[in-house]
């Protein structure tokens, strides 16, 4: 009896001391990104309490892959409400793996805008209307995504190309392809936002486009698409003659061996 | 010839003598079903892109290693003290001068051979299934695409090796052993109270997943989050009884890529062997009195 009295003291002692040691290792295994934050209770409603206790037991990512699949299976059966339900609670479940987001935010803003556009069972102005709420629930997700992965490329390059493509706001378009350059150090980001800038109505980011085109003018970058915007540019902004480049306009044709102009 | 007071030499015979046991208990059929479940996870969902057919890989397998390891480690844990009683082995081993601390060190060495054993040949033969996968995915797309230009291709092999093969996903392996290991030496602890081994078994799944909300008791008890002096007196009472396994779940960030560094492989190290200190402590003072 002795001897169990000594087992209970000392296993309370025990859990108090390890107390403060689980909380530094805790925060300094989530410092080096390899924990996740704790799960948000309200998923339980979401996925039900198993799945609640396995993604909580360290599975959480196989429960992710699991909803995952039930999206892609939902797309399939083109459920776009389900769709964006269950890539929610995958990005919840999963908020740092970037592929997600992106997908995500693929589906609302491709997938599902075109799908409702097409939909001749619905009037044009529904249509219409589905159409531009679907892209905003895209750039939402990608927006969610960036406040958790703030640096990372792919969603920068999804948001940069919904707002080019398909909201067609070539002003927050060259912002995205910025912050793209900013990230990645890649020039060519730094190109595709002055073209972005070029195609706005405002003088001021004319003049911005032109100062990043002529950097990587001068930087001896000749593509096609460079030189005739700037040309473009040149006479927009009125620069003067002997300012201005030598090259010629370049004709802009299909290689077939390359997906689209250089840009 | 002197009678040491503790002799691994006799800790190790004990641990081989319980693998042995618990081979013989053909609990290593586990590794059979494991290596279903990656060839099947393997080859599913031909249509979805490859990073994603990978990852999903990853997470099959890892999941099954984790669930394999965890039940492994509870079941084998609490059949031992019955089945030597049972067997009347433990009054032979105790019969000799074994004390009573090194017969329990040795079968949870025992089972942590077992369960590390079972781990590396799962791991391989993980290993191998996502290796091959990775050189089948990257033929296919290099065919698909008609990549033929060197840079092309060296683009393709960093696209699909981002979910490939690397030597961190060892260490995630190397944190579900701690994890398994911290759970054995806790049923075996239980054990040592228990009548029986279903007891052992309920028990310590329940203290399992109460220790996977672990972190979050903790931070309600220490962060002062409750006010109800009930809810408050009860969260901390579990987050003093049950261990935080939720400090050995960096498979999840690993399978995406994050970097085990030593510093933080030095910390689960750390933490599994506090634990393991801590409650094999508990079980000799539970043990030691026990009426056999």
């Amino acid at each position: 009896m002795k001897r169990k009295l000594q087992a209970i003291a000392v296993l309370l002692l025990f859990g108090l001391i390890k107390l403060p040691v689980e909380e530094a290792a805790t925060r300094q295994l989530r410092a080096a990104r390899l924990l996740s934050p704790p799960l948000d209770l309200s998923v339980r409603e979401n996925i039900g309490q198993m799945s609640f206790a396995a993604a909580l037991g360290g599975l959480r990512s196989l429960i992710a892959s699991i909803t995952y699949l039930q999206a892609y299976q939902a797309w399939e059966n083109i459920d776009w409400a389900k769709v964006d339900s269950l890539f929610q609670l995958t990005t919840t479940l999963q908020p740092r793996y970037a592929n997600y987001w992106d997908e995500a935010a693929w589906q609302m803003a491709y997938n599902a805008a075109s799908s409702y556009l097409n939909n001749q069972e619905l009037n044009s102005a529904v249509r219409g209307k589905l159409y531009h709420d679907h892209i905003d629930r895209g750039i939402a997700i990608l927006r969610d995504g960036l406040r958790v992965l703030p640096d990372e490329p792919r969603l920068w390059n999804g948001l940069a190309e919904i707002y080019e493509r398909r909201q067609i706001d070539p002003r927050k378009s060259a912002e995205c392809y910025l912050q793209l350059l900013r990230v990645t150090k890649n020039p060519r980001y730094g190109r595709f936002a002055a073209y972005q800038l070029a195609l706005t109505s405002d003088p001021a980011q004319w003049q911005r486009a032109y100062d990043l085109l002529k950097s990587a003018y001068d930087q001896k970058q000749r593509l096609p698409t460079l030189i005739n915007t700037l040309k473009s540019l040149e006479e927009r902004l009125e620069i003067p003659a002997n300012q201005r480049i030598p090259d010629a306009l370049v004709p802009i044709g299909q290689n077939q061996n390359q997906a689209g102009p250089l840009r | 010839m002197t009678h040491r007071s503790f002799s691994p030499a006799r800790i190790w015979t004990l641990a081989t003598a319980t693998v042995t046991q618990l081979v013989r208990m053909k609990i290593l059929a586990f590794l059979l079903v494991f290596c279903v479940i990656v060839v099947a996870a393997g080859f599913a969902f031909p249509v979805m892109n490859p990073e994603q057919q990978l990852k999903l890989l990853k997470d099959v397998s890892f999941g099954a290693l984790q669930v394999f390891s965890i039940v492994i480690g509870i079941v084998a844990t609490a059949l031992l003290l019955p089945r030597d009683l049972e067997d009347r082995t433990l009054y032979t081993i105790l019969a000799k001068p074994v004390p009573r601390y090194e017969y329990l060190l040795g079968k949870l060495l025992g089972v942590l051979l077992l369960i590390g054993a079972g781990l590396v040949i799962m791991d391989a033969a993980f290993s191998v299934i996502l290796w091959l996968r990775e050189k089948l995915l990257l033929s296919q797309m290099i065919a698909a695409l008609n990549a033929q230009r060197p840079e092309d291709i060296a683009q393709l092999e960093g696209i699909v090796a981002k979910q490939g093969l690397t030597w961190n996903l060892h260490l995630g392996v190397l944190a579900i052993f701690l994890k398994a290991s911290v759970v054995s030496a806790l049923a075996l602890m239980i054990s040592c109270l228990a009548s029986s081994t279903l007891f052992t078994v309920v028990i310590t799944f329940c203290i399992v997943i109460i220790g996977h909300g672990q972190g979050l008791l903790r931070e309600y008890f220490l962060q002062g989050k409750m006010t109800a002096v009930l809810e408050q007196s009860l969260s901390a009472l579990l987050a003093i009884l049950t261990p935080d396994l939720g400090v050995f779940d960096v498979v999840e960030n690993v399978i995406q890529g994050e970097v085990v560094t030593w510093a933080a492989t030095q910390v689960m190290l750390g933490t599994a062997a506090m634990y393991l200190v801590g409650y094999c402590v508990v079980s000799h003072l539970l043990f030691v009195e026990k009426e056999l």
